[in-house]
């Protein structure tokens, strides 16, 4: 009895330990950039907003955020939209190179992005399109469409078979119950799928320092800062970066409506 | 409700000619419309720079510019320097070592979310798993450095109750911890579901008939979740296999990556060729492990390939 209270206390301390371990780096980064010393270190400085202060006015910094918006809204835009096409296609219909085509969007976040990043450099400044906001975008769209498709997949996987052949019946065309039928029925997925792209594209960094040139999106701001001197602003601008891609996260989340537990009672 | 209206409905046998003619001739036309597009801008911006990346490993540089051929001599300096060897294996062993940490670590705390957490904290667990995987990982290394760092925050503490600096920074020590960072949340997450996805009548059974909890976890649920533990694996190895910012700033590039040596390449000026070869090299591995992956996990499943 006493050996089972024992082993579940050390299952709880071990998960508690994991999240800890989740959580320190983020929490450093939040707490002290609050901080009034130019260092972090213990004990803190006292509370001071003066690098959030700082990065607002800095321009390179102001101008990388802009670049990200845009980035990132067109990816959650074109994302959602080619995602959902392509998951309704591998759905819907049986044809020859589907595998290939699953694949060929399921794919780029399998291949490191060190190599894609590269890869995407090298043939896209051979038919001109490098250094562009808009090859950032497409190439990040090519990244998040994997992510989008996953997640309206699912959704398109809970509905039944015979609500769209109901409709045709009736007399809808197919891309009449497309429109009226499944794209409402999905419409919790395309939400998520939106804001999930604009993380994904929020975040990425190795491609877009390959194939930005001289527009930097945040992240790229930040490993530029990274690679010069210690810099307290970083923690500033890292606090803005979490608290707006935490946020795209959730939100995608509660769309998404994850529960472990579904299996379970079904 | 619904089953009213489809019974009242005339089918497909009783208005066949109508019906037929429409959904055959958008059977060709919707697909294509819907498909084209994303079938495009994945070959044009993600197949495309692939397949260019392996025809300029045969490529020359003359005078610093890139020029068509086809030479084996990129593959061949790169394959056999000692440098390219190095770093192959010190990756392997790197991605190796993650890979079983992360099981590791990720199994036991899986079972402990999926099975003895009440319900509303196991969904806050996952929400806790997921937001990492898509909040800047380049930050929480720059995190981990401050913390890590000889005046770091761990350093000072310690030095205020009197014990000398730890050197953390810099070694296999600070690189896991990086590595980890990135491939934990998503090993454990994807445990967690296949855990919570067992037939627990199984484990009941199980259980019924005398089996202790270790007896469970090795004969009833290691098995059942094996494709999941697989493909936690493969995850795990092929983050770590790819990974630039933990080797860039856990111990400064050395001893280098592949990443590391791909971007180095790339940095140091004209030689794409070869910085393609180690890259496609890469690719290579990956492709090998996630073939051993699919034997692995089609073996002793009784199906086969």
């Amino acid at each position: 009895m006493n050996l089972t209270r024992l082993s579940r206390t050390l299952q709880y301390a071990f998960v508690a330990a994991l999240f800890a371990f989740i959580a320190a780096p983020m929490l450093v980064i939040v707490i002290f950039s609050f901080d009034a010393n130019r260092f972090p270190a213990i004990p803190w400085g006292g509370f001071s907003l003066e690098w959030h202060r700082a990065i607002f006015e800095d321009e390179m910094v102001r101008d990388a955020f802009l670049n990200s918006l845009w980035v990132g809204l067109g990816t959650a835009v074109l994302s959602t939209v080619l995602g959902f096409a392509a998951a309704y296609v591998d759905h819907r219909y049986r044809f020859r190179g589907k595998t290939g085509f699953a694949l060929l969007v399921a794919l780029p976040p399998a291949v490191p992005a060190t190599i894609l990043g590269m890869a995407m450099l090298a043939f896209l400044s051979r038919i001109g399109l490098f250094g562009r906001i808009e090859t950032i975008t497409a190439c990040h769209v090519a990244l998040a469409t994997s992510f989008s498709m996953a997640i309206i997949g699912l959704r398109l996987g809970e509905m039944g078979k015979d609500l769209e052949q109901a409709a045709w019946n009736l007399g809808a065309s197919p891309a009449t119950a497309l429109l009226r039928i499944v794209v409402p029925f999905c419409r919790p997925a395309l939400i998520a799928s939106f804001f999930l792209s604009a993380a994904v594209s929020f975040d990425e960094f190795l491609i877009a320092w390959f194939v930005g040139g001289v527009h930097e999106t945040l992240p790229v701001r930040i490993l530029n800062l990274l690679q010069g001197q210690v810099n307290p602003k970083i923690n500033a601008i890292g606090t803005v970066v979490l608290v707006i891609s935490i946020t795209l996260v959730l939100v995608a989340q509660r769309f998404v409506g994850v529960k472990v537990a579904k299996e379970n009672a079904a | 409700m619904n089953d009213i209206v489809l019974q009242n409905v005339p089918t497909a046998a009783a208005e066949p000619a109508s019906h037929r003619a429409r959904t055959a001739g958008s059977q060709r036309v919707l697909p294509a419309v819907l498909g084209l597009p994303i079938f495009l801008w994945q070959a044009v911006f993600f197949a495309a720079p692939l397949v260019f990346l392996i025809v300029i490993t045969f490529w020359q540089v003359k005078s610093f510019r890139l020029e068509p051929a086809f030479v084996l001599d990129n593959w061949e300096r790169v394959l056999l320097s000692s440098p390219f060897q190095r770093a192959l294996v010190h990756t392997l062993t790197l991605s190796c070592v993650t890979t079983l940490l992360a099981l590791v670590i990720a199994f036991p705390a899986a079972y402990t979310i999926a099975f003895r957490l009440p319900a509303r904290l196991r969904d806050l667990a996952v929400a806790a798993l997921i937001v990492p995987i898509f909040s800047s990982y380049m930050l929480r290394i720059y995190a981990w450095q401050i913390v890590l760092s000889p005046e770091g925050l761990i350093n000072n503490l310690l030095g205020r109750v009197g014990i000398e600096a730890l050197p953390m920074l810099g070694g296999a020590f600070s690189l896991q911890i990086g590595l980890l960072t990135l491939t934990l949340p998503i090993a454990v997450l994807i445990l967690v579901f296949a855990l919570s996805g067992i037939d627990r009548t199984l484990i009941e059974a199980a259980e019924n008939l005398g089996c202790r909890r270790s007896r469970v976890i090795a004969h009833v649920m290691l098995p059942a979740i094996r494709p999941a533990l697989l493909l936690a694996a493969t995850t795990t190895f092929l983050l770590a296999f790819g990974d630039y910012i933990s080797p860039l700033f856990m111990t400064g590039s050395k001893p280098p990556t592949l990443s590391i040596l791909v971007v180095d390449t790339v940095k140091s000026g004209s030689q794409w060729p070869r910085a393609s070869v180690v890259g496609v090299a890469m690719l290579g591995v990956l492709a090998a492990v996630f073939g051993l992956g699919r034997w692995l996990g089609s073996r002793g499943t009784g199906k086969g390939h």
